[in-house]
């Protein structure tokens, strides 16, 4: 009798929930993050942005005369989940849907997003837009194309670090592309490329590379890696004493990147992010944001903060331009000519592949003076019209395309 | 890239040092399957909670050796408590059963880790006097590595004592052969299994403890270890502790020289070696036939 | 532990005989409930629990009527999945040379875990099993990632059938009665090998195999047929989820399928026929709904799956058919 009592206990609990799910009522806009598993520390940042962007509005009263409401649901970082949240939305009766931090995943969602004629917003480094396959009218992305990161650090470190390089990539798309960037530049500022090393996700020993490295002698070496990766990486890189013979530069770094290897993120590594906290100091615009955020989370905004938080704001700034919530085709006619104002500068979304223009912030560690949130400074900004090749070459996926093909050391 | 002899060494030593890490995780492991009969899913798991207790003693007390024995008690207390008041209860089921708990666990109890130190991991810094790498000729030796390959050789010895010339160590030993004989004997099986217990998962601590300084330190660190752990048990010969030394050393070399020369397939050659192994002699290296 | 340990044999055959019966029965409600449910819950929900409980029944096939525990099913469905997607984008063919695909993948799998492991018990299978799964994901995910995607996935074409009548599967209604019709073909004829002489034999070695062996039965080449239909069952069922997601997604492969699938079986119940496919409604239902309201569901599943463990070790539908059996068939007697 007590288990059967355990038993209708459970059950009990189990058809409240239940019952309470189902009186949700349809949204504006459906958010899917990778809310679980291995990068739930950057989806969180998301989500937090796109729940500031929904209570700044909120606060004014709303749009259209009522407030906005959003659904963030977690998709556990797999294409099926974030697929399934996807159409439960569009069956729901949401009209809009955002989200995603895995460049494949994103990808899969435009797609489908593109067959259904379905807005949708994306807020992570990925290809939309890249290439004629993915491009299409109802994909935007709040993040940034991968290249772009790759181009202004490769930029930079071309320009200040020297020009002997060699790259350790992970082997899936975003690394790639990161690859490629640096190719194309290497060849544009007359680098000297050394050699490729590709590593599958998931590996946790990069001291094997170290030999190599050594012998090689880079200026510097691009590691095009992420999440536990990278920062084993930088952890046995440093203890392994590379991080004083020569310069890691890093296409996407990210604050829980920079807190998790803590000294060891020294001043000889630089890092590319799309936003970095201090720019208050420079974007009078981002303190508001800079300062509720502390207020209500603690801690620092990272950019995928700034992402979740420009990606949810401008579809509301768009909403109430166009006078809809639901007019998709209206909405994205806005989306395309806006301009704003926010974090970064003025910015927009390019009009034929739907990118967010905006610029990219090189980071130099800090090391053991590190305090607090204080990780890294600030060594350059580079504008999109370094970065982002014009609307004709991205339709031909040129020069990048060719380069993808025929990876170096592949 | 030429192979030539530094680059040899270095590697065969970074192997050495990442069969370190092997050998004492997969050890535990294989204590505890050899005592209990339970193959312990939330190996990895204890492994994490290792990494986090010495992160929070080191906050505590500053000091990394006070930090990695406490942290070492602090988990085998935990399993102590976790087999005392769950695991217990499903001896005697099917074997299945404790296998589905140990499982269980190990997707819940990385999610209290969240709730308690949030989603970005901690860092643990290395020891002071293990940062860096001392330099012979044009030879690299990395202190840390040198000092894990030693603490392996200092943890095997200690277990081999143990094991052997303790009375406790005699009677785990017996009961893994016979349990029905030992109990016969008059000693309180159920408590040498706990006891079992706490020593396979207080192995698999110190495990996370010395790896914490070299990876992220994030509540899911340990899901692979888990998987891992086994490849390394598979190879050895399930219950054998020589097996599991045996393996460790193996995969840390295949690792090591596998993502020098091929990155690509990296994460793949242990579970291949292991495939190998299984065609070659189906039992394990040092496995004993009837058992598996 | 399960109720035919008894000593009378005839009781045994009779008490058997009830089970079968009010199974058989209770699956055909099931069939005729099953078309109402995009309507109850989400169409995508529903599609995935047709889905999965196919996959959970495959898994069944070893775990609950021949007692292997495998922790390596990922492979067969993530094989299953990619065999599909990789046939339909590389040699463009139709939906159901893809799902003939996804089957050979999914007995390719079995057939090489069979000759590994198939002599090894216990513990020692789960380990192999759950070794050789991830050789397969990391394979798929780094060096033969020119052809599979890796971690960016497969994307597919839209999809539809012409052959024997027009069907458009990106239309969800569509493509849910689809995935059912599939889903019950492949039920019936899961009961109909269970319901065969060979099917006894699997749970005569599932109770007591060294008797069996004694019997004159070549053991292993039993399991291994038990294996080879488990494997078959898994990689349609990737084959279909490929066709209900319109690409093949690197977690399919990943341990952690092949440990949610089991979890999901347990929870319906290992010692029945059609538990796994209520535990994988449940599973998947409850997922939804808690990671609705906390971001930790991970931690409430992984406890609820605990106190299952402790207290409820025939699941669900197990718990539900003893407590039935007990109130009506014994007060007859």
């Amino acid at each position: 009798m007590k288990k059967a009592s355990i038993l209708m206990l459970i059950t009990a609990i189990i058809l409240v929930f239940a019952a309470g799910t189902k009186a949700q009522g349809p949204a504006d806009v459906g958010w899917v993050f990778p809310l679980t598993g291995p990068y739930g520390a950057y989806a969180e940042e998301m989500k937090r942005g796109v729940e500031m962007a929904v209570e700044e509005y909120n606060a004014k009263g709303g749009i259209l005369g009522g407030p906005i409401k959003v659904l963030i649901r977690d998709s556990e970082l797999k294409a099926d989940v974030a697929l399934r949240r996807m159409k439960e939305y569009v069956d729901s009766g949401v009209p809009i849907v955002g989200g995603n931090l895995s460049g494949g995943i994103s990808m899969i969602i435009n797609q489908w997003a593109n067959k259904n004629k379905i807005l949708y917003m994306s807020t992570c480094h990925n290809n939309i837009g890249q290439g004629e396959a993915d491009r299409g009218r109802y994909g935007f992305t709040s993040g940034i194309r991968s290249y772009m990161t790759g181009n202004a650090l490769a930029e930079y470190a071309f320009d200040k670090l020297g020009k002997k390089w060699m790259v350790i990539a992970a082997d899936y798309r975003w690394g790639h592309d990161e690859v490629a960037a640096f190719v194309v530049k290497s060849q544009e500022a007359g680098g000297k490329f050394l050699e490729a090393i590709y590593t599958p996700i998931g590996t946790r020993d990069f001291s094997s590379y170290v030999p190599k490295i050594l012998a090689l002698k880079p200026d510097f070496v691009v590691l095009a890696v992420f999440g536990s990766d990278l920062v084993a990486a930088v952890k046995q890189f440093n203890e392994l004493g590379l991080t004083k013979r020569t310069k890691l530069v890093l296409p996407k770094t990210a604050v829980p990147i920079m807190k998790e290897c803590g000294a060891a993120y020294d001043e000889s590594i630089y890092g590319a992010v799309t936003w970095y906290w201090k720019l208050y100091e420079k974007y009078p615009n981002a303190k508001p944001f800079y300062q509720k955020y502390v207020a209500k989370y603690g801690g620092v905004p990272d950019a995928d903060a700034d992402s979740g938080y420009v990606g949810a704001w401008t579809l509301f700034k768009a909403m109430e331009t166009v006078g809809s919530k639901t007019d998709t085709e209206k909405i994205i006619d806005t989306l395309e000519t806006m301009t704003w104002n926010l974090n970064h500068g003025t910015e927009k979304y390019r009009a034929c592949d739907h990118v967010r223009e905006q610029t990219v912030v090189i980071l130099q560690g800090m090391g053991d003076k590190a305090k607090n949130w204080d990780l890294a400074t600030v060594v350059a900004e580079v504008g999109p019209d370094k970065t982002l090749q014009s609307c004709e070459n991205d339709l031909k996926d040129i020069p990048y395309g060719p380069v993808l093909k025929n990876l170096p050391g592949k | 890239m030429e192979l030539t002899w530094e680059i040899i060494i270095l590697q065969i030593i970074m192997g050495l040092a990442l069969g370190a890490i092997y050998v004492i995780l997969a050890s535990g492991l294989s204590i505890i399957f050899g005592l209990l009969d339970v193959l312990n899913f939330a190996h990895g798991t204890f492994y994490m909670l290792g990494a986090y207790a010495v992160f929070v003693a080191i906050s505590l007390c500053g000091n990394f050796w006070i930090a990695m024995v406490s942290a070492i008690v602090i988990v085998a207390l935990l399993g102590g408590l976790f087999e005392i008041t769950l695991l217990k209860r499903l001896y005697g089921t099917e074997p299945i059963y404790p296998l589905l708990l140990c499982f269980g666990f190990s997707i819940f109890m990385p999610d209290v880790i969240k709730l308690i130190f949030g989603l970005v991991g901690k860092v643990v810094e290395y020891p002071k006097i293990f940062q860096g790498a001392a330099f012979v000729g044009t030879l690299i030796l990395p202190k840390y590595r040198i000092f894990l390959v030693v603490l392996m050789g200092v943890v095997l010895l200690a277990l081999w004592l143990f094991m052997n010339k303790t009375d406790i160590g005699m009677i785990i030993r017996a009961a893994t052969r016979d349990r029905l004989m030992v109990s016969c004997l008059g000693i309180n099986v159920s408590r040498v299994w706990t006891v079992g217990f706490m020593l396979g998962v207080g192995l698999a601590a110190l495990a996370g403890v010395i790896a914490a300084p070299m990876v992220q330190t994030i509540p899911n660190m340990g899901d692979e270890m888990t998987v891992e752990s086994f490849v390394v048990v598979v190879i050895g010969g399930l219950g054998s502790l020589g097996g599991a030394v045996l393996g460790g050393l193996l995969l840390g070399q295949v690792v090591s020289f596998v993502s020098f020369l091929y990155p690509d397939w990296s994460n793949v050659a242990i579970f291949m070696a292991m495939a190998v192994i299984l065609v070659v002699r189906p039992r394990g290296l040092f496995g004993e036939e009837g058992r598996a | 532990m399960h109720k035919s340990n008894g000593s009378n044999k005839s009781m045994i055959n009779r008490q058997g005989d009830w089970r079968t019966r009010f199974e058989f029965r209770a699956m055909i409600v099931a069939f005729i409930f099953a078309p109402f449910l995009p309507f109850i819950i989400s169409k995508p929900l529903a599609t995935e629990i047709i889905v999965y409980g196919l996959f959970a029944l495959g898994f069944n096939l070893l775990l609950g009527h021949t007692g292997i525990i495998s922790f390596g099913h990922a492979a067969y469905l993530g094989v299953g999945a990619y065999s599909a997607a990789m046939i339909v984008f590389y040699g463009e063919v139709g939906v159901w040379l893809a799902l003939l695909a996804a089957t050979i993948g999914g007995l390719l799998v079995a057939i090489m875990i069979g000759i590994l492991a198939i002599k090894r018990k216990g513990a020692y299978f789960a380990m192999i099993s759950l070794a050789i799964g991830q050789m397969f994901f990391f394979l798929t995910l780094s060096p033969l990632t020119r052809w599979t995607g890796g971690e960016d996935g497969l994307k597919l074409p839209p999809l539809s059938i012409d052959f024997p009548l027009y069907v458009n599967l990106s239309n969800q209604l569509h493509l849910y009665f689809f995935i059912l019709t599939i889903g019950c073909l492949a039920t019936l004829a899961q009961w109909r090998i269970l319901n065969s002489p060979f099917g006894h034999v699997l749970r005569a070695i599932r109770e007591n195999e060294d008797r069996i062996r004694a019997c004159g039965y070549n053991v292993s080449r039993v399991k291994f047929l038990s294996l080879i239909f488990s494997g078959l069952f898994s990689g349609l069922a990737g084959g279909l989820l490929v066709v209900y997601l319109g690409a093949a997604s690197i977690n399919l492969l990943f341990w952690m399928t092949s440990g949610v699938i089991v979890m999901k079986t347990v929870l319906g119940g290992t010692h029945t026929f059609f538990g796994p496919v209520i535990g994988a409604g449940v599973f998947l239902f409850l997922r939804s709904t808690i990671s609705e309201y906390t971001d930790r569901w991970e931690l409430w599943l992984g406890a609820l799956f605990m106190v299952l463990i402790l207290l409820f070790r025939e699941g669900i539908w197990g718990s539900l058919l003893n407590l039935i059996e007990k109130r009506f068939y014994h007060s007859k007697l």
